[in-house]
């Protein structure tokens, strides 16, 4: 076995100590550090030692390099360290998360409700009054609704399974490991530190490892820092960032090729890059959701409200002499009377439905509080590969006949294409066919090329692919061009060639092709194709190709030059034995062909979806783990750089000053690599996040996402993001967005959102859906709210006047949580107003779910319409039965004195024991034809609450359930006057917003028809006879 | 100039929750001006002035639609229910301590004021038996019901209505209802849930209600109309006596309901007596 004893060492620096400190501290580290701190430490960088010698090594951990650990040291330091698993965190206890959910800002309402409702019940209970059991059925109602609702979240949350188990799904469970100088086959979790393990491609790496030795290794990292090709895995330190270094494997990568190389353990379980992100994905706290935030602060205001009404009418109620005791049942009563029993249930379905429109739209939302969120969100942060891009390298330019030629990269192929016409692109295109070892999967015709399977690694499957559309039939192609001899890309010489026989079998020479580093092959050749004529490669040309090469390097892609030389026949003769060792042939003065440029081209959608998020005042920020100019390339094509957007750099470049002499307030866009934010302190990062509105993080690592994301969180973020590396920033957002195809098990159950085809372009429908429904619950509430008034001022009435009680609790109930329901749900059907996504996102400070011009229009107008006609119908009915108004007036202890059996009404009749008259119909209303056009939902919403209603009024055996009567048919019209008078008002006001728009109420507009609706409420008395 | 903005600037700071109540500097109350409050206050003024005018019209062009003498609907009264005098479905009283019954004679004593036989006078004699039509007539008349037809519960004789004799008598009444008409021959009967049955006096005789009192045509135009009453003397023994008494009375003997489930007053009392020797 070859072993290189001295690699780089570099500087044995700090790291070293630093480590030792690590795990020290590490050891020390009892349970009860705070979570705070240990996130702090988490969010550091982490040091991994990349540049010590491999004896260091060996000391370190008393391994060998070649023999490995002994069996018995590997014993004990496996007892010391723990097994090489991801450890799970402590779970939060089920009924914990049972808790929480019963906890909510409007679940804490209804929690207090019912408590003032028992304590009124014992009261009453106290007062020997056995017969009033609607506080108690109340308190019932209200914890039944809360623990519904609750196991409704509780089993959403549910769902989103454990974020560790996903982790865990990465580790690789066996490993070969040499001990004691044999190979031996033995389960992961028995790795310790210090360990030399053996890998070849297709394994997963099982802890990070140091590389000791290897050929031709390279990992899949793309889980872990973003970028999608595959890295080489060498012996060699060649970075200070161990996320950077070629000399590190990470726990749970996957080695894609390579056979057999060897390394050290250098970390296990938890302690591993992969470990750390678990355990940092599972320590960032979850931030409380906006509409959260937004339910708790109508909370607020519907307590403050329920408060200052009881309390004022405690003072009514003392003042008319009632006494104590009573006028503090009325305070409950009003208080209770205040909570929106419905509002829960309506919110918990609106955000379901929304949820499933969502779902219809490729984007599932784990959490239900979520699916609002996106439309608050103010700042994206997307990760680059996979989401933004097509993770595919494509070609996307060529430089032929000195132009550069722009392929199509769209992923259906429809594009435009380049001039194909021209002699030096088919030489151009035969190098890039036959010098290719990439082939397709078998039995794949009936897909599109695209998206074909190709054994290769990504820049020839971009080639070949690139041919195949270009040229057709490339399989064929090549077995025309017999293939005698190959030498394969290596980094030392750069570059690949073959020799081919020709296809004309008349002509004996041999065809050699090469392609490789631009600069590479250039060297080799002496002259240049241009339109098909062979010119010496002079200084013009050569400018020609330097200038060529750096535009297209700028573009952020990856250029490969081709060259081919048809090799002398007489030199050559067939049969002639070329040997790919020695190179025992020409392969200098060849005959330059073009460049070929690929790059993972952005999605066709994300373009038009970026300005879209423009439009709609939400901005992208990129955020990736690959190189900064790839990055910025890509930012600049998809938009997130807008054209004429100028870089800090860029501007000093322009003017030819330095750096630090630039005006940053002048620069639009920035790029920042992570090795800059390593260096940043928050202030400067968020200093730049306020002078850049164009941002482009480059290069970072899982923690530095974390701390991005914290930056950017005065506002509402959401973060796109498929790796594991994502996972920490995923959980911290507002909103986390993970990629359902590409997206990582761990991103999966760190978001709260998936997008399932993976397209950027989803997001904007979730914005949209969002500030919908953010719209719609405005609605929503509107209408609960307007319906409190109308249910409320009964009661007020009854205490002041003492008139009989028009509208019972069981009522109110029933209106609650049955009839209006379904009408405040359909709300969620509402359409768009169509400037939704041209509107900036909503200040989560300044606009609220709820606002004062909102309940007071509500409160004082709606409802007090609803009100007056709620009682117009109630003395109405009261007078057709018998009872007029004057009379009803103070009639109230009478009407509940269980002894007075001969009530006597306005005609002298004598009544008995009328002991209730309710208020029913509050909910129950004419489908007017006015608005059959406006939402289909809402007219069977209305058509639904018409038949519940009648289903209550008039099924026979109601009255003997609920005391409900059948309402006789003509007190429904009673209140149309209302209704009407409703209508007439809000086309007013909106006549009035739209001649001074600006108005706070406009959002309202489309509540008329449902306050229309709901002021045909009608009232009836119900009597035990 | 700028430094008295600086300090506003500096005040503003500190004393901003108090500025949200009063603003000295811009006059604002509550975050609103003087005038700004007096405008929305006029607005509402206005705006519920407008409503309860329209809730007036409403319930004036609703009363104008009424009858004075018929209710619109008359549904929910088809049937009369009945109740008992003296006022009380709990009655406890010590036979031999007046001031203990006093309370049940006086409210009989009242409610029987209407009926004495003076007032009586002045009303119809009815030819019992048949019902006392009078549809077309302007003014509607009223059978005579005299006090004395209660005999020994008219409290002429017994100003105690047998209470101090441990005889307590108990008048029965059915709810007046606009344009009743019982078919068939209505009469009171009274039952003790109890394992001997109690005596019963009935007056008039077995308890019967004469159909000349109905119909009644409401108390506009049939102002002095009295309905028929049935006394009942419970005929109390020793051995009744300290015990709790359900007494259940039913209309029989007509198309009166007097059985419905839900409404137990309904054609039908249930009071509860106990005296104490």
């Amino acid at each position: 076995m070859h072993v290189n004893i001295f690699p780089i060492s570099g500087f044995v620096q700090d790291s070293y100590n630093m480590f030792e400190m690590d795990g020290e501290m590490e050891k020390k580290k009892k349970k009860k550090i705070k979570k705070k701190e240990k996130l702090e430490g988490m969010k550091k960088e982490m040091d991994i030692v990349s540049n010590d010698s491999y004896n260091e090594l060996e000391m370190r951990y008393n391994t060998s390099v070649t023999k490995g650990m002994t069996s018995t040291f590997a014993q004990q330091i496996l007892e010391r360290d723990g097994p090489n698993e991801l450890k799970p965190p402590k779970g939060t206890p089920e009924y914990v998360k049972f808790a929480r959910q019963l906890a909510g800002g409007l679940q804490c309402l209804m929690w207090v409700a019912a408590v003032i409702c028992f304590i009124a019940f014992g009261i009453e209970l106290s007062r020997g009054n056995l017969t009033c059991f609607d506080d108690l059925y109340l308190a019932i109602t209200l914890i039944a609704v809360v623990v519904v609702t609750g196991c409704f979240g509780y089993y959403q949350e549910f769902k989103s399974t454990n974020i560790i188990a996903s982790f865990k799904n990465l580790v690789p469970q066996q490993a070969v490991v040499i001990r004691d100088g044999k190979k031996n086959q033995i389960n992961a979790y028995q790795l310790v530190v210090g360990d030399l393990v053996e890998i070849k491609g297709g394994d997963r790496v099982p802890a990070d490892i140091r590389i000791i030795t290897s050929q031709a290794c390279k990992v899949d990292n793309s889980s872990l820092t973003g970028e999608s090709e595959p890295q080489t895995r060498s012996p060699e330190c060649t970075h200070e960032n161990p996320l950077e270094t070629r000399n590190i494997a990470f726990f749970s990568t996957t080695c894609l090729e390579g056979t057999a190389a060897t390394g050290m353990i250098i970390n296990t379980g938890d302690r591993t890059i992969i470990g750390r992100i678990a355990s940092l994905a599972s320590g960032v706290g979850n931030e409380k959701t906006p509409i959260a935030i937004e339910i708790e602060h109508f909370v607020d205001i519907i307590a403050g409200l329920a408060i200052f009404f009881g309390f004022t009418f405690f003072v009514v109620a003392m003042f008319i002499g009632y006494a104590f005791l009573e006028a503090t049942i009325f305070f409950m009563a009003i208080v209770v009377a205040y909570v929106p029993e419905g509002l829960l249930a309506t919110v918990t379905v609106c955000l379901s439905l929304t949820a499933k429109r969502l779902a219809r739209k490729n984007c599932v939302v784990k959490n239900l509080e979520a699916v609002e969120t996106l439309g608050s969100t103010s700042v994206i942060c997307s990760d680059k590969t996979g989401t933004l891009t097509q993770n595919r390298m494509t070609v996307a330019h060529l430089w032929f006949d000195n132009h550069i030629h722009a392929a199509d990269t769209t992923e259906d192929q429809s594009g435009q294409s380049f001039d194909q016409s021209s002699e030096t692109w088919r030489s151009l295109a035969r190098v890039a066919t036959l010098c290719n070892r990439a082939t397709f999967r078998p039995d794949q015709e009936g897909i599109p090329i695209p998206r074909r399977l190709v054994v290769g690694d990504a820049s020839e499957t971009a080639l070949l692919k690139f041919t195949e559309l270009t040229v057709g039939n490339i399989m064929d192609y090549r077995n025309r061009f017999k293939k005698v001899v190959e030498v394969p890309f290596n980094s030392t010489n750069k570059f690949q060639l073959s020799v081919h026989e020709l296809e004309d079998p008349l002509d004996l020479r041999y065809l050699l092709v090469m392609k490789g580093a631009p600069e590479r092959i250039l060297e080799r050749c002496s002259t240049i194709l241009i339109k098909g004529q062979e010119l010496p490669l002079d200084e013009q040309w050569s400018e020609a190709f330097q200038t060529a090469y750096m535009d297209l390097g700028g573009l952020g892609e990856r250029v490969l030059g081709f060259c081919h030389i048809y090799l002398n026949e007489k030199e050559f003769p067939r049969g002639y034995r070329f040997d790919p060792d020695e190179m025992n042939f020409t392969t200098s003065g060849l005959c330059f062909a073009g460049l070929i440029s690929m790059i993972d081209p952005p999605r066709a959608t994300v373009p038009d979806a970026v300005m879209k998020c423009r439009t709609a005042g939400i901005r992208v920020v990129m955020v990736t783990g690959d190189h900064p100019i790839t990055a910025r390339a890509i930012a600049a094509n998809v938009g997130i750089i807008t054209e004429g957007s100028e870089t800090v750099e860029d501007i000093a470049e322009r003017k030819r000053i330095p750096v630090e002499q630039v005006n940053k307030r002048d620069a639009r866009a920035c790029v920042i690599s992570g090795g800059q934010l390593k260096d940043m302190s928050s202030d400067e990062l968020d200093d730049a996040l306020r002078n850049h509105p164009e941002m482009v993080f480059a290069r970072t690592s899982p923690q530095q996402k974390l701390i991005i994301v914290e930056s950017c969180q005065g506002s509402i973020v959401a973060v796109t993001g498929d790796g594991v590396n994502d996972s920490p920033a995923l959980k911290k957002a507002d909103i986390g967005i993970a990629m359902g195809i590409a997206g990582s098990d761990a991103a999966k159950n760190a978001a709260d959102m998936i997008l399932l085809d993976d397209n950027f372009a989803s997001i904007v429908t979730g914005v949209e859906q969002g500030r919908l429904i953010f719209d719609n619950l405005k609605k929503s509430i509107a209408y609960t709210l307007t319906k409190n008034i109308p249910e409320l001022t009964p009661y007020l009435i009854y205490i002041t006047v003492s008139v009989p009680l028009p509208l019972g609790c069981i009522t109110i109930l029933f209106i609650e949580l049955a009839t209006d329901i379904y009408p405040s749900v359909s709300l969620a059907y509402e359409k768009a107003e169509s400037d939704i996504m041209h509107l900036k996102p909503r200040n989560p400070r300044r606009d609220r779910l709820v606002n004062e011009a909102l309940a007071v229009y509500s409160y004082f107008q709606i409802g007090a319409i609803q009100s007056f006609a709620g009682f117009t119908d109630y003395f109405t009915a009261m007078a057709q039965e018998g009872w007029f108004p004057l009379l009803c007036i103070g009639l109230r202890s009478q009407w509940e004195d269980v002894h007075l059996q001969d009530l006597q009404d306005s005609y002298g009749q004598e009544w008995v024991n009328i002991k209730m008259c309710d208020w029913l119909g509050t909910g129950f209303l004419l489908p007017p034809c006015l608005f059959v056009c406006r939402n289909r939902v809402l007219v069977s919403a209305i058509v639904f609450q018409l038949l519940l209603g009648n289903l209550l009024c008039y099924c026979p055996g109601m009255p003997n359930i609920f005391n409900f009567m059948p309402i006789r048919v003509q007190w429904w019209f009673v209140p149309v006057p209302y209704g009407i008078l409703i209508f007439v008002y809000d086309e007013i006001r909106k006549l009035g917003v739209r001649r001074y728009p600006g108005s706070k109420l406009k959002f309202i507009t489309s509540l008329t028809i449902f306050f229309l609706s709901i002021t045909l409420s009608t009232v009836h008395p119900v009597s035990s006879h | 100039m700028a430094t008295t903005e600086d300090k506003a600037a500096t005040k503003e700071n500190v004393s901003s929750w108090k500025d949200s109540i009063y603003n000295p500097r811009t006059g604002e109350l509550l975050g609103r001006t003087a005038c700004s409050w007096g405008l929305i206050l006029l607005f509402y003024l206005v705006f519920y002035c407008f409503l309860a005018g329209m809730f007036a019209l409403t319930m004036w062009v609703m009363l104008l639609t009424l009858d004075d003498n018929v209710p619109k609907y008359r549904d929910r009264v088809p049937y009369p229910g009945l109740v008992i005098r003296p006022h009380a479905l709990d009655m406890a009283f010590n036979k031999s301590d007046p001031p203990k019954y006093a309370q049940y004679v006086k409210n009989l004593e009242s409610f029987l004021q209407r009926y004495n036989d003076t007032k009586q006078e002045s009303n119809e004699d009815c030819p019992p038996g048949d019902y006392f039509m009078q549809d077309d007539a302007p003014e509607k008349k009223v059978c005579r019901f005299k006090r004395s037809a209660l005999s020994f519960c008219s409290g002429l004789s017994d100003t105690n209505f047998g209470y101090s004799e441990g005889k307590p008598c108990v008048l029965l009444k059915m709810n007046r209802i606009i344009g009743l008409k019982p078919r068939g021959d209505p009469y009171i009967n009274c039952t003790v849930k109890k394992d001997n049955p109690i005596q019963m006096q009935y007056f008039p005789s077995e308890g019967r209600i004469d159909k000349m009192y109905f119909p009644y045509y409401g108390k506009n135009i049939h102002e002095d109309y009295v309905q028929p009453l049935v006394a009942v003397k419970l005929l109390l023994t020793k051995e009744d006596y300290n015990k709790e008494l359900a007494v259940e009375c039913r209309v029989e003997g007509s198309d009166l309901c007097n059985n419905d489930e839900r409404d137990k007053f309904l054609g039908r009392v249930t009071f509860r007596i106990k005296v104490v020797e």
